[in-house]
């Protein structure tokens, strides 16, 4: 029984994250407001990361220590990946970056147009 | 140890990004001091990325190992690596050279805030990051510091058009990241590592769906950032509406670090090769198509970007299913580096000349050095030679036809003339000044890193040719002397023409001396000939810039066409003369619009001759012209499309629509020499082709037959479109379209009579439509006029040209004794010889109608009444004379003694097609009769002098009445009434009304509904483009599925 809910946390996690990327896909291709555009990729980054993060996991696993209560043999076993979290680290700091970069494009989009409606910044086509 | 330091420490690759991250500290700190020392420090930090990159690259070329960098002295996996290797260091040393320069022609803006000198540094150094890491995690890291930046510099302009631009572009690279990210964590969950190669070595693990779905994030999110058709109305908002020095680092910077990250990546997309192709074909043949339609000039270039980048994921994905791992520093480094430096110098090009439309480049109309940038930049981009261009998409095209690609071939020529359509279109606006037009002044300074991106263009176009091992230095000759003319443009014209006949005379016999059989006979016509009739372009006195640089380099890739022993001279030479010529046509009076059409069907005509030899190198495997008669089974093929290429340039039937405005429009003394002499060098390519092709394996008979109903109807066709021309020039084009035709069916015979029926009628033509040129020239100068009604009786004005036209015109009709009538002579016989009769009943019949527009130039230019406004003129310049008399002089001698010429003409087809004249004394001999020339010239002279004599008798002994003018008693026509009346004007109104309909402009309807139907199509293809950011995001996802789908994602 611990086995099954064991599993079923990175199951959870990466199933839930999956479930945020298309929540945030759907943000970015149905909401015309700018910011909630935004929105929608934090929620897909977010996912990712999520995504991310259950990979790595070990069911059962343990903190990525080698000592005493891990012996060098068992690490691969017994331990939580740790690259995915730190990458995980890494991709958050990014998405932070670009989340404010589009941020402040919202901000001067609405002084020069008085708008925040992507479908009303169309004037360049074809 | 002081070198070590040096080395291994200063110098070492990772030192970029330590400049790079120190710069960008050292800058806003110098920025508080004084904003000229940020500025320093900021130019020596790019300086210094580019010389590290320099220094080490330099290395690897003399045989250094690529540089391995381990971080933090840990190998990998455990640590991220970095390589420094040959193709990482062209790339970087690209990157950062563009960069430096981008940075010295946008410092006006730069310089604004120090933010943007960072953000600069940041961007440049997350490209080099790009290219060279070999961590997937740290590849999309520097993916991302790249575009974060690039977001951060297109948001540094404030207005709406580009903030919503850059929006679009911020969420569509989101998005195409994210799904990176997710590939990449996905190999990682299979492999167990984020290093490149560790993955490589790893490939049996990526498998299943896990795998599937892991390399189709990876290769979607590559290919959405190369921006492949339709998913790319984002890029090109932002390549429209962003400064161009942002526009350009994203077109050339940013795409090559994500162009190199699918480079190294491609190991384990192996599988989706084909959709790499077909994703790169298309986008660069749509791209090009849609850039038919296209006004804005910015836009214009991001079609052309993106078609770039289309091209090269084709040539990366061909090159690497064919396996020719050799040729990729060549086929994609030299299309990389000719689209980094063409597109980069077009798009700050655009900065300095700040007109949106294309019709607004009329600015740039008569600004030689502005024009002279703009249109090697142009040239460089279609591919035409030397630039670097050239060569990769040779070398392209030929692996490509040794791989069986041959698709791929004819999506590659197709997308590359719809490039040069709409590239040489905007050349042409820029060319054409207007009256509104107000130019702003370009200081030098400005201009410079445009000038030095040409530069570097002709550098690396040579070290690719040297690379090649091609004749460098005589193919680069006509290069280097017209250059040299060029920086001479500010002497007189006479001088300058005097120095280019110098110049082209002692280049050309340095070049053609040595040859022998049929190139020497060419040799004597293309730059023996082409010099004689060159001395008339004395008779201009004014500076005529760009003239004589152009006229020395058409001559001299005349000769060097000749030398050509390989299809690559031979076609570099080509592609040489093509545009020159082009050039020159633009320079005639209203030149420039005919010359786009003429360049069009030129580049058409020179990639059909491209299919061709690459057709021959597929089956033979050699590119020595000698090798192509063995290319076996495809020889028809290979000798269709040589041909018709060839022929397209003689204005063969159907193809002619250029004939009329480029001889028509060019500079008066420039068409006699496309006329005279250049027209020959297709004659001479055909000649060439049918000799290795259609003799030496004896399949080459049916396109024969087939090309030779193209001449003669090109000969019929061209002759009945004279008789009902207005204009004198362009009477004289549609002629030399008929008698060409006459020369292509001689060849088409493959008869050593026909052959040399061909060569007569060449030499012919040269004389005679070298004087006949010449001579209209001389009338042009002195009457202002071309349509003939408007002339008249001008023989008591020009008795000389009157002369010489009339000689040419019996030298050009088949009647004796002039050399016309052995010319027709040797043609019917080697026809009747073959048993072509419809052919010889044609050929009758074209050159009776060849007779009645031969008959109206010389009526109503010369005879008739003269025009009272005509009265004062004088005979033509003496220096336009001398070359007509002495083609005359050559035309008598021949005429006389026809052996002279047709001895050495047999000589030289003898290795190919065997037999020999029969020669009875002075009589020619055939089967069907005999042909004694000295004996017919005597006959003529005898009968024409009795008559003569017997009227000068009478004009001494009668008393004769003299007709003045206006005295109709002597006059066919009726004084002092509307030109329309005019008896010369619509000469031949009752041959119109029996014939017309033959006549009637289908051709030109054809090519016209050409046109309207390519820009339906672009139209219909550009409906993606709706200008809305979500529209452009959900493109990227239903790219996504639809390669899930075709790579067979519904099977999993």
């Amino acid at each position: 029984m611990s086995f099954l809910a064991d599993m079923q946390i990175s199951l959870i996690v990466l199933c839930s994250g999956l479930g945020l990327i298309l929540i945030g896909l759907w943000g970015i291709l149905t909401q015309r407001n700018i910011i909630r555009m935004i929105v929608g990729f934090s929620l897909l980054d977010t996912g990712i990361h999520m995504v991310m993060v259950s990979i790595g996991y070990v069911t059962g696993g343990t903190a990525p220590i080698i000592n005493d209560a891990v012996p060098m043999a068992e690490a691969t076993s017994r331990i939580v990946d740790p690259v995915p979290s730190a990458l995980v680290l890494t991709a958050i700091v990014i998405g932070l970056g670009v989340t404010a970069v589009m941020l402040s494009y919202a901000v001067r989009i609405y002084r020069a147009r008085k708008t925040l409606m992507i479908d009303e910044c169309t004037e360049s086509k074809w | 140890m002081v070198d070590k330091l040096v080395t291994e420490v200063l110098l070492h690759p990772l030192g970029i990004y330590v400049l790079a991250l120190a710069a960008g500290f050292l800058v806003p700190l110098f920025d508080r001091a004084h904003r000229g020392s940020a500025i320093l420090v900021f130019l020596a930090a790019l300086a210094g990325m580019v010389a590290i990159a320099a220094i080490n690259l330099l290395a690897i070329l003399n045989g250094a190992a690529p540089i391995e960098i381990e971080t933090a002295g840990i190998a990998p996996p455990f640590s991220i690596n970095l390589r420094f290797g040959l193709y990482e260091g062209g790339f970087v040393l690209a990157v950062n050279g563009i960069a430096l320069l981008g940075a010295l022609h946008w410092l006006p803006s730069l310089r604004q805030h120090a933010s943007a000198l960072l953000l600069y540094l940041i961007m440049v150094m997350g490209i080099n990051g790009m290219v060279m890491t070999r961590d997937l995690f740290n590849l999309f890291i520097f993916i991302e510091i790249t575009s974060i930046a690039t977001y951060a510099l297109i948001g540094m302009e404030r207005t709406g058009s580009v903030l919503a631009a850059g929006f679009k572009y911020i969420v569509a690279t989101s998005v195409a990241s994210a799904f990176f990210l997710l590939g990449t964590i996905f190999l990682y969950y299979l492999t167990g590592t984020l290093n490149i190669d560790g993955m490589v070595a790893q490939r049996e693990l990526i498998s299943g769906p896990v795998g599937f779905i892991a390399t189709l994030f990876i290769l979607t999110s590559l290919l959405i950032e190369l921006k492949p058709y339709p998913a790319n109305g984002w890029g090109l908002d932002v390549y429209e509406t962003a400064p161009g020095g942002i526009a350009a680092l994203i077109s050339v910077g940013v795409s090559a670090g994500v162009f190199f990250a699918l480079f190294k990546t491609l190991p384990l997309l192996d599988d989706y090769l084909l959709s790499i192709a077909v994703v790169g074909g298309a986008t660069f043949l749509v791209s090009n198509l849609i850039g038919l339609k296209q006004d804005n000039a910015k836009r214009l270039l991001g079609y052309s970007s993106i078609g770039q980048m289309g091209l090269l994921t084709l040539a990366l994905a061909a090159t690497a299913q064919l396996d020719v791992e050799a040729q990729l520093p060549l086929i994609v480094g030299g299309l990389f580096i000719n689209h980094l430096l063409a597109k980069a110098g077009l798009f700050w090009l655009a900065d300095l000349v700040n007109r949106k439309s294309i019709g607004d480049w009329s600015v740039l109309a008569g600004r030689p050095l502005l024009l002279l940038v703009f249109g090697i930049l142009l040239a460089a981009l279609v591919g035409l030679p030397p630039f670097p261009g050239f060569w990769a998409k040779w070398l392209l095209v030929m692996e490509m036809a040794s791989g069986g690609l041959y698709g791929w071939i004819a999506v590659i020529l197709l997308g590359s003339l719809l490039e040069a359509a709409y590239l040489f279109r905007w050349f042409t606006q820029a060319l054409q000044a207007r009256k509104t037009d107000a130019p702003d002044s370009i200081s030098p300074g400005k201009l410079a890193p445009v000038a030095l991106t040409t530069l570097l263009l002709f550098a690396a176009g040579y070290g690719m040719a040297v690379q090649l091992e091609t004749d460098t230095l005589a193919m680069f000759l006509p290069l280097f002397a017209g250059a040299a003319l060029w920086l001479l443009d500010s002497l007189p014209g006479r001088l300058k023409s005097l120095l280019m006949l110098v110049m082209v005379a002692a280049g050309g016999a340095w070049l053609t001396l040595d040859l022998e059989g049929l190139n020497r006979i060419f040799g004597y016509i293309l730059v023996g000939g082409g010099v004689l009739v060159s001395l008339a372009t004395q008779y201009r006195g004014d500076a005529r810039k760009g003239f004589y640089p152009l006229l020395a380099i058409l001559l001299l890739s005349l000769a060097t066409l000749l030398r050509a022993h390989t299809s690559l001279a031979f076609f570099f030479s080509w592609e040489l003369m093509t545009l020159s010529s082009y050039l020159l046509i633009t320079l005639g009076r209203n030149g420039v619009k005919p010359s786009l059409t003429y360049l069009l069907f030129s580049l058409a005509a020179a990639y059909c001759i491209l299919a061709g030899f690459a057709l021959a190198y597929a089956a033979t495997g050699s590119i020595e012209l000698a090798a192509l008669g063995g290319a076996g089974d495809t020889t028809g093929l290979v000798f269709s499309l040589l041909a018709a290429g060839f022929v397209i340039k003689t204005g063969a039937l159907g193809m002619h629509i250029w004939v009329p405005g480029a001889y028509g429009e060019a500079d008066d003394d420039f068409s006699a020499l496309l006329s005279a002499v250049v027209s020959k060098a297709a004659i001479f390519g055909l000649l060439l082709v049918a000799a290795q092709l259609g003799v030496r394996s004896d399949i080459g008979l049916d396109p024969a037959y087939v090309l030779g109903w193209i001449g003669m109807l090109t000969a019929t066709f061209g002759a009945l479109m004279a008789v009902f021309q207005e204009d004198v020039k362009r009477l004289l084009a549609y002629s030399s379209m008929g008698q060409l035709g006459y020369i292509v069916t001689g060849i088409a015979l493959m008869s050593h009579l026909g052959w040399v029926a061909a060569l007569y009628m060449t030499v012919n033509h040269f004389l005679f439509k070298g004087i006949l040129f010449l001579a209209i020239a001389g009338v042009i100068v002195r009457t202002n006029e071309r349509l003939m009604y408007k002339m008249g009786g001008l023989i008591k004005n020009m008795p000389f040209t009157f002369v010489a036209t009339m000689i040419a015109i019996i030298a050009m009709s088949g009647v004796p004794p002039l050399t016309g009538f052995g010319g027709k002579w040797l043609l019917f016989n080697a026809i009747m010889e073959k048993g072509w009769y419809w052919l010889a009943a044609l050929a009758f019949f074209s050159s009776a109608v060849a007779f009645l527009y031969m008959f109206r130039l010389l009526q109503t230019v010369f005879l008739g009444q003269r025009k009272l406004e005509h009265a004062q003129l004088r005979e033509a310049p003496v220096i336009l004379l001398v070359p007509q008399f002495v083609l005359i002089g050559i035309i008598m001698v021949f005429s006389a003694y026809p052996k002279l010429l047709l001895d050495p003409l047999s000589t030289a087809i003898s290795p190919w097609l065997g037999g020999n004249l029969v020669w009875d004394g002075l009589a020619l001999q055939t089967h069907l009769g005999y042909w004694n020339a000295p004996m017919i010239m005597g006959v003529v002279a005898g009968v024409w002098m009795v008559p003569l004599i017997f009227l000068l008798l009478m004009t001494l002994t009668l008393k004769i009445q003299k007709v003045e003018q206006f005295n109709i008693v002597f006059a066919a026509e009726r004084p002092h009434r509307p030109e329309e009346t005019h008896f010369a004007y619509n000469f031949f109104a009752h041959y119109d009304r029996a014939l017309g309909f033959l006549v009637k402009p289908r051709a030109t309807a054809f090519w016209n509904s050409t046109v309207e139907w390519s820009h339906s199509l672009a139209a219909s293809l550009r409906i993606f483009y709706n200008g809305n950011g979500q529209t452009y995001a959900l493109h990227i996802v239903i790219y996504l599925v639809a390669l899930y789908v075709v790579n067979g994602g519904l099977q999993l």
